[in-house]
């Protein structure tokens, strides 16, 4: 990964990170100190505080995102996005199920999404990008 | 008045009593929700993770609320509420609206980009007047919350409060009668998201906010996410240590208590929350 040029490495990111807060190291890690290990761009809450401390303006979660799809995904992750091509949904449910639920409930029926739409929808990614190196 | 309601694969799936709430206190303010029928993922933090062509699931949702006729779509979750809005912002560029309206072709749709995405907090904040009318049952509670980062986050496109303090969340709970209890994680992340790439971190990110509210009463949650760490995780951080328990309560369920809406109604057992 590149180090972005408009970072000042001034380390504000680092500060306002949750993951650094509980001891983890993300991609803040990287921009204080281009030199750093240790660090995965894995590890994000997506709370989107780094970007909104960011003098240069970075778009960090951009960056993050664009090394993500280079890099072998953590397990849950994986799982997560094989649920969406199979089900369109990130975590999977039968609809037999989901209807009793929301009759207990009270609440409108509702359909799940039809089969094959996430290959209509992300015609070029059908299968995960960047999953081996 | 009509909005679309996207629940969110979290809330659809797991927490019907967030979205049971959420349906009653808008009721009582005069608006009822119509579910979107077959709405897919909203795209972000998963799908945009492997591609970037994320942004078309978003997009796909939009278009159903198009279809259904309705300008604003309403939502539960901050992250759904980041994804659906980044997905609108995408729409402002007629390429990619192009790319969206071929790709959508197939399916029956169309999208032109007109529909806005509105959190569960905004929605009370812009009717802050008619919710204080509604508080018959002013609560003394003392509350700790936790600000839905991605709802405010990233300010520019958001557009909705102050993004890096917001306050429209506190007022709410102040209009209840609740205190709101100081303790300067607020607006820090719950860790929930970071479940998915290690667990023992986010439990840790979570534990925090355990340590930092013991004067407080509740959590108090206007997110699935902060409720599924918090709440339904909470066991997996206090293990043997009591000391750290601590109930929640969602956003609605706090509004609705105060407005005098039966228990059953909010997805509370009644008198657990007291």
């Amino acid at each position: 990964m590149n180090h972005p040029e408009d970072c000042l490495q001034c380390g504000n990111c680092v500060t306002v990170c949750p993951v650094e807060m509980a001891g983890g190291h993300a991609i803040v890690t990287f921009l204080a100190d281009p030199d750093a290990t240790g660090y995965s761009v894995w590890l994000c809450t997506s709370c989107w505080r780094c970007q909104e401390s960011c003098p240069g303006e970075v778009d960090i979660h951009r960056l993050m995102m664009e090394q993500r799809r280079r890099e072998q995904a953590p397990a849950g992750y994986r799982a997560a996005f094989e649920s969406i091509l199979a089900c369109g949904l990130a975590l999977e449910v039968a609809q037999e199920e989901l209807d009793q639920v929301r009759a207990a409930w009270g609440l409108e029926s509702v359909r799940l999404p039809p089969s094959g739409l996430v290959q209509t929808l992300l015609r070029g990614s059908g299968r995960p990008e960047g999953r081996e190196k | 008045m009509r909005f679309a309601f996207y629940p969110g694969c979290l809330v659809l799936q797991r927490m019907p009593e967030y979205e049971a709430a959420t349906r009653a206190v808008l009721r009582a303010l005069g608006i009822e929700l119509e579910i979107i029928q077959q709405a897919a993922c909203c795209g972000s933090p998963v799908a945009e993770s492997f591609t970037a062509e994320w942004v078309y699931l978003a997009v796909y949702n939009l278009a159903l609320v198009e279809r259904m006729g309705h300008g604003t779509v309403a939502t539960v979750c901050g992250g759904c509420t980041n994804s659906l809005t980044r997905g609108a912002c995408a729409l402002q560029n007629a390429d990619v609206r192009a790319e969206a309206n071929r790709r959508l072709e197939p399916l029956g749709l169309s999208v032109t980009g007109q529909v806005e995405v509105k959190h569960l907090v905004r929605l009370l904040a812009e009717r802050e007047d008619e919710v204080r009318a509604r508080i018959v049952r002013p609560l003394s509670l003392r509350v700790a919350l936790t600000n839905p980062c991605q709802v405010f986050r990233p300010g520019g496109v958001m557009k909705f409060d102050d993004p890096v303090e917001p306050q429209s969340l506190r007022r709410l709970v102040e209009l209840t009668g609740a205190e709101v209890v100081e303790y300067g994680g607020e607006d820090e992340c719950c860790g929930a998201t970071l479940y998915l790439a290690d667990p023992d971190l986010a439990l840790a990110a979570g534990r925090r906010k355990l340590e930092a509210t013991q004067e407080a009463d509740f959590l108090l949650h206007g997110c699935g996410n902060c409720q599924l760490l918090l709440r339904r995780f909470q066991r997996l951080i206090v293990r043997d240590e009591p000391g750290l328990r601590r109930q929640s309560l969602l956003l609605p369920q706090l509004v609705g208590l105060a407005m005098g809406l039966p228990e059953e109604e909010l997805g509370l057992r009644e008198g657990t929350w007291r």
